[in-house]
């Protein structure tokens, strides 16, 4: 992503590659601050983690005592630990289900507030609110008092007589709430959908219109096409971040995957075995595989985006 | 040559801007005065009020000590254990920490606290005045990890004023469990409100009745119960919601949770909750009703004095005698005993707990101060404190017992289940 560096004049005595270096000195010192947290905050870390995967570390006994224990966690992981593979089970429902939901509630929402109206700026900005709020610990508390036995929720239901679950207190439908409030703030790939729907050019609709072209196909083969990129954009920030669904799971269920397991997600499985059971070289390798997982689903989306993500900007490709 | 000034004016700043940020990251350093003077870190969870005591009875310490001052931390009950171990970690564990069974044989198996026996054997912790029992609860493999920093025990806490308002009897010490179900069948039939919440899933409920079965949780470094076992207690609790004595398996799953605000008998959802009778005070903030307080069912000397929680000591600390020192002030100061006065149970120190309980004026405090002293002829020997992997053990009943409460699963599959993850949490093969 760097700017290309400013061609050097061509009388300047030095060599090309060495005066491009003395040119991006102060580049990289003015980097160096963050390059050095990315360093000491992300990247020593995580190979130390790495390297924790094969003990049995256990947050407790320093680091240095703990024991290599090889495969060992990889192996319990995959074999051994029906929990494990429970939570696997629970974040890939949660993102297959919540991802496409909230993108489609992005994409229908953002087509509405595409047009012109009075008062569009406030719907804007009324849509885009929840998802500011995001992640936050007293929206998933909020949830939690909507939707259980006596909550809101449930006395909008009493009104049409329709008598509500207990909904994040009961297995079978607390993990639905929770992509429930996921899908809710669809605010973020709202407005990028929007920007997206603003450089599509006008120009397009009016010439389909003059050939005959209704508003779905219009949209079918103008909208969709010139809008991918961002589709694709937005795809793959949703479906990362579906995978790390965290807090909320979290606060609905008091820190413990509960009731019964069924908000149990991945993240917060490993956190429960690395904090509560101090089981922390499992944790990290957990971590671990669940980096590779989601850099493997990512490459998977690029690779297939490859058939349907349409650039207008590079022709005969 | 204007390019080169200007390559050059550029290095400069960015020279200059780079100690400048990492100048602001580095601030609030530690700095060490080498002048006699200590300062120990101490780390507590728990409630604003008591925050408010411990600090009091700190702050009379420091007035007695000029040279010793605190930095205190606390906090609420969760999240305390993550910063605990991750502090641990980083080997900036507080010079004195608070701790419960629940995670002692975690620190003390892996050294992270001070043996205090020595300390105990020279005098400079003073036990002589607490129950036997209650200060070998902190034992932990013939080292003593923590000291008891209040004692309590199981409290089948009641909704007084809803029994009293229906005319309905109290529960009482000794009543068996089917009595106490059939009694809360009655309540639920005659108030309308759940009699009792399912304990099911309550480890220390499971921990009394096992007791009673002549067995116990932990049997050395195994499990002290089977399969069977289980099985007859989730029996027990089924044929309980078959006749209408809990609430619905929602409401008992938000009971479950171990916030002491979302217990069932303070949001009103129903008339007992299963918890610790030094729990009261704080229970009867979130009420106006009255309460009560009784031993669990059955023979209450399968009932113990508990530590509710105790204090430990970094092994790694560079002031352990003070911090030593100050643990022992906390627990056999008198006037630091009366500030601390019950919030983390009966005091340990029993010429401590005769005054406290003489002076106290708060009412819910009285009343388990009065269960205590019921009990106290009544309790049975203290098992040895949990092993490492108990916190598993626990919410694995949890998941457990409720997976029988929703229906999923019968009593028997669920306990196999939960006997086999237990075994597996305590490392046992």
């Amino acid at each position: 992503m760097s700017p290309a560096p400013p061609r050097e004049p061509a009388t300047h005595r030095q060599a090309p590659g060495v005066a491009r270096r003395r040119e991006n000195l102060p580049g990289y010192l003015f980097l160096s601050p963050w390059l050095l947290g990315l360093a000491v905050i992300t990247a020593i870390p995580m190979l130390l983690s790495l390297y924790l995967s094969f003990t049995n570390y256990d947050v407790l006994t320093p680091l240095t005592e703990a024991e290599w224990v090889g495969w060992d966690n990889y192996r319990r992981m995959f074999t051994d630990d029906p929990s494990y593979w429970h939570s696997v089970r629970v974040t890939v429902t949660f993102a297959l289900v919540a991802v496409p939901l909230k993108l489609a509630a992005a994409l229908g929402v953002a087509l509405l507030l595409n047009r012109v109206f009075r008062g569009v700026g406030l719907f804007r900005g009324l849509f885009y609110l929840p998802s500011l709020l995001g992640g936050s610990v007293a929206l998933a508390i909020v949830w939690v008092s909507m939707f259980n036995r006596d909550g809101a929720f449930n006395s909008l239901l009493g009104v049409f007589g329709i008598e509500g679950a207990p909904w994040v207190n009961d297995p079978k439908w607390a993990l639905e709430t929770l992509m429930l409030l996921a899908i809710w703030q669809f605010g973020a790939p709202m407005i990028i959908f929007l920007a997206g729907l603003k450089q599509v050019p006008a120009e397009l609709y009016e010439a389909a219109s003059v050939d005959g072209a209704g508003a779905w196909r219009q949209f079918v083969h103008i909208t969709l096409p010139m809008l991918s990129p961002v589709i694709f954009f937005n795809l793959v920030l949703e479906t990362i971040n579906g995978f790390q669904g965290f807090t909320s799971a979290f606060v609905i269920s008091n820190g413990e995957g509960g009731p019964v397991d069924s908000t149990l997600m991945y993240t917060l499985n490993l956190y429960i075995n690395g904090f509560v059971r101090l089981d922390m070289g499992y944790a990290s390798a957990m971590a671990w595989v669940f980096l590779l997982a989601i850099g493997l689903i990512t490459v998977v989306l690029f690779r297939t985006g490859r058939f349907w993500v349409h650039y207008s900007d590079s022709e005969g490709r | 040559m204007l390019r080169t000034q200007l390559r050059r004016r550029r290095l400069l700043a960015a020279a200059l801007t780079v100690p400048l940020l990492l100048g602001a990251a580095a601030c609030g350093g530690d700095d060490d005065a080498g002048d006699g003077k200590v300062e120990l870190s101490i780390f507590w969870w728990g409630a604003e009020n008591r925050a408010q005591l411990t600090e009091k009875a700190l702050d009379l310490y420091t007035s007695k000590h000029p040279d010793v001052t605190f930095k205190k931390t606390w906090q609420a009950n969760q999240g305390y254990f993550d910063k605990l171990a991750t502090l641990t970690a980083g080997g900036n564990a507080p010079d004195i920490f608070q701790i419960d069974d629940n995670y002692i044989a975690e620190y003390a198996t892996r050294n992270v606290t001070l043996d205090l026996t020595p300390y105990q054997q020279s005098g400079k912790v003073d036990t002589s005045k607490f129950p036997e029992g209650l200060w070998k609860y902190g034992v932990v493999d013939g080292k003593l990890a923590g000291l008891s920093f209040g004692e309590n025990t199981q409290g089948l806490v009641y909704n007084k004023t809803l029994l009293a308002k229906h005319k309905l009897p109290e529960p009482t010490i000794g009543m068996s469990w089917d009595d106490l179900i059939s009694w809360a069948a009655n309540v639920s039939k005659v108030t309308k409100v759940p009699g009792t919440q399912d304990p099911s899933a309550t480890y220390q409920a499971f921990w009394v009745w096992i007791r009673q079965q002549g067995k116990d949780l932990y049997n050395g470094k195994e499990l002290g119960f089977t399969e069977q076992d289980v099985t007859a207690w989730f029996d027990l609790w089924k044929k309980a919601r078959e006749q209408g004595a809990t609430p619905t398996p929602d409401v008992i799953h938000e009971g479950n949770v171990t916030d002491i605000s979302k217990q069932l008998v303070v949001t009103g959802k129903a008339a007992t909750s299963w918890v610790w009778a030094n729990q009261m005070p704080e229970l009867k903030k979130n009420t106006a009703d009255e309460l009560g307080v009784v031993s669990y069912p059955g023979d209450p000397s399968a009932q113990w004095a508990r530590a509710s929680m105790y204090f430990s000591v970094f092994r790694g600390s560079k002031h352990k005698d003070a911090a030593v020192d100050v643990l022992n002030f906390l627990a056999n100061d008198p006037e630091a005993g009366k500030i601390l006065g019950t919030d983390r149970g009966l005091p340990s120190n029993l010429d401590i707990r005769k005054e406290v309980a003489a002076t106290t004026t708060d009412p819910a405090m009285k009343a388990s101060i009065a269960v205590e002293d019921q009990l106290v002829p009544k309790f049975g020997p203290a098992p040895a404190v949990p092993l490492p992997g108990h916190s598993k053990v626990k919410t694995e009943l949890v998941k457990a017992a409720e997976e029988v409460q929703y229906g999923r699963q019968a009593p028997a599959q669920a306990a196999a289940a939960y006997v086999a993850a237990a075994k597996a949490a305590i490392g046992q093969g």
